[in-house]
């Protein structure tokens, strides 16, 4: 399944798989609503981001740790990860919240 | 000895009033002269006998007034004064119609001699008479005593109420003037019509074309009862809707009243009236004079049903019209709808507002007149409907016979502002338009349940990428 492309560091690998599964599991969750109907329209809302969220959120990583990247290169990897960490952070309190 | 008498004075003063449970009721009764107190006497008597206190006078007698003070002395009115061209005193077409919009009783007969004023009043009543004024019904079929205008008919009215439970065996005598009731008008009942070959037609002329007023379609005996409409909503303010399909009047105009008001709407309307083509009905000599319908066996022998003496001593009309003016004084069949309450299932308070998918109770006490005193009535088709545009809910009230009427039911699944309404409008009763308004508002945002069901691949998602993002970043880290 092509979640399970390698490219070269191991990282990239499990940041690949991350993004292909979650976007996988947005569309999933669309087709879903299209099925049953938006009743509960808030957490429609928060499913769909949270996957997205963390999607995006692992491509900017991946992007900012890569060593090829031009724009990245003076940026400590582990700044990139504490932004991903406190990213996430504010990401998920707000789906919490509006999960309902 | 003066303390004594004193006493005793005072014993007789107060008597009347200690012995009497409710006061007389007073009739007005407008004749065109005395000698219909003596040709009618039976009738009036069985009014006297009934605690009615009778006032004789004649129609154009100077000092006939209805009010005075504006409040009314008269609780009924009995026309048996046909010719009047013009009432005395204060008395006029609208002061006689304005004795009934306000809820009082009035029986009104009129016979061949009949002015255009009695015929204009029971116009404005709902009640068309033969336009042509030398016109009597005439029945070649069923008619008494060789007067083929003197007819007998015994197509009464189905009602328990208005004629009384014993049924009337003997036939009505009737001898007068048909009249044809209003199609539209829903108010007016035929009490008792003619058979069907009967026609109104003038005696004298020969007839050059058909008779327009035929058959069952002529009424001898009409009633008309006039029904109020009363709407409160939950914010306490009254508005009053008076009828307006009473004969040919103008549609009234809708009031509003404060609170404060509020006593004086009770049961204003509902006002009785009884129409009747004969004054001869209401005689003595009609009362005891027996019946056999001339020409009945041979009608029946057309008709194949077997055939017997129909002679019977006295002619129905005691009972009925005994049993009719015990109807048209209000001594049935007349309701009243008190004590309308509503609350949530568990709580006595009356909310100004209900949820969605509540479960509420309803409850209303309906009371009957028996003459004497408030009796409850007891009847197993009053229903409640929960409306907005249409009935969502139409429930029958369930009784506990003592006059309380209660049913509870689940609010539906729709928001708006809904009205708890009761239409009763059964035959010869009062009829009871009830209504009350109440919001009905959806679910707050804290009254949802928990966690919904149709939510959980959301939750499930969600809750993955918080798993997810935790266990990445668990291996980034320690990911050599």
């Amino acid at each position: 399944f092509f979640y399970l492309v390698r490219v070269g560091h191991p990282i990239n690998y499990y940041l690949q798989f991350v993004t292909r599964f979650y976007i996988h599991f947005t569309a999933e969750q669309v087709v879903y609503m299209a099925i049953v109907g938006s009743f509960p329209f808030n957490s429609f809302l928060s499913g769909v981001l949270s996957c997205v969220g963390t999607a995006v959120l692992a491509v900017c990583l991946r992007i900012q740790v890569n060593k090829e990247n031009k724009e990245f290169k003076d940026l400590p990897p582990e700044r990139a990860f504490a932004d991903f960490v406190l990213c996430n952070m504010v990401l998920h309190l707000v789906i919490m919240n509006f999960l309902g | 000895m003066s303390n004594h008498l004193s006493i005793i004075f005072l014993i007789l003063i107060l008597l009347p009033f200690l012995t009497q449970s409710f006061s007389p009721k007073k009739v007005l009764i407008l004749l065109d002269d005395f000698s219909l107190k003596s040709s009618h006497s039976l009738y009036f008597t069985s009014l006297k006998n009934r605690n009615y206190h009778l006032d004789f006078h004649l129609a154009t007698d100077s000092n006939l007034k209805l009010s005075q003070h504006g409040e009314y002395l008269y609780d009924g009115l009995i026309l048996f004064s046909p010719t009047v061209q013009k009432f005395g005193g204060s008395l006029d077409l609208n002061s006689v119609l304005g004795f009934v919009d306000s809820g009082r009783n009035l029986i009104l007969a009129v016979d061949e001699s009949a002015s255009d004023l009695v015929k204009e009043i029971a116009t404005e009543c709902g009640v068309d008479f033969d336009e042509d004024s030398g016109a009597v019904v005439i029945d070649h079929g069923s008619f008494a005593d060789g007067d083929h205008m003197l007819i007998a008919s015994d197509d009464f009215i189905d009602s328990d109420v208005i004629l009384g439970k014993e049924k009337i065996e003997a036939p009505v005598l009737f001898k007068g003037i048909g009249h044809a009731l209003n199609p539209v008008n829903s108010q007016v009942l035929k009490v008792l019509s003619a058979s069907p070959w009967a026609y109104s037609a003038n005696p004298e002329s020969k007839l050059s074309s058909p008779p327009s007023l035929t058959g069952s379609r002529i009424s001898l005996v009409s009633v008309v009862q006039t029904t109020l409409s009363r709407v409160a909503k939950a914010s306490e303010t009254l508005c009053l809707v008076l009828p307006d399909n009473i004969g040919f009047r103008r549609i009234k105009a809708i009031a509003l009243f404060s609170p404060d008001d509020f006593k004086i709407l009770q049961a204003r309307n509902n006002a009785r009236i009884l129409i009747s083509g004969s004054l001869d009905l209401f005689s003595n000599r009609l009362f005891k004079s027996g019946v056999q319908k001339a020409g009945s066996s041979t009608n029946e022998e057309l008709m194949g049903k077997p055939t017997f003496d129909d002679r019977y001593l006295r002619s129905g009309n005691e009972q009925f019209t005994t049993e009719l003016s015990r109807w048209v004084f209000n001594e049935r069949g007349h309701l009243k709808a008190v004590n309308v309450r509503h609350n949530k299932v568990g709580e006595t308070v009356e909310p100004s507002m209900y949820r969605i998918t509540d479960d509420l109770e309803y409850s209303v006490e309906i009371y009957e007149w028996s003459g004497t005193s408030w009796e409850p009535y007891v009847s197993d088709d009053v229903q409640i409907q929960f409306y907005m545009m249409s009935p969502y809910v139409l429930k029958t009230l369930a009784t506990d016979k003592k006059g309380l009427y209660y049913t509870s039911f689940k609010v539906p699944d729709v928001y708006g502002v809904f009205q708890f309404k009761v239409e009763y409008h059964k035959l010869g009763y009062t009829s009871l338009s009830l209504a009350k308004q109440i919001p009905v508002r959806p679910f707050r945002h804290n009254e949802y349940e928990r966690f919904l069901t149709a939510a959980f691949p959301y939750y499930g998602a969600s809750f993955s990428t918080m798993a997810g993002f935790f266990v990445f970043s668990i291996i980034y880290l320690y990911n050599k």
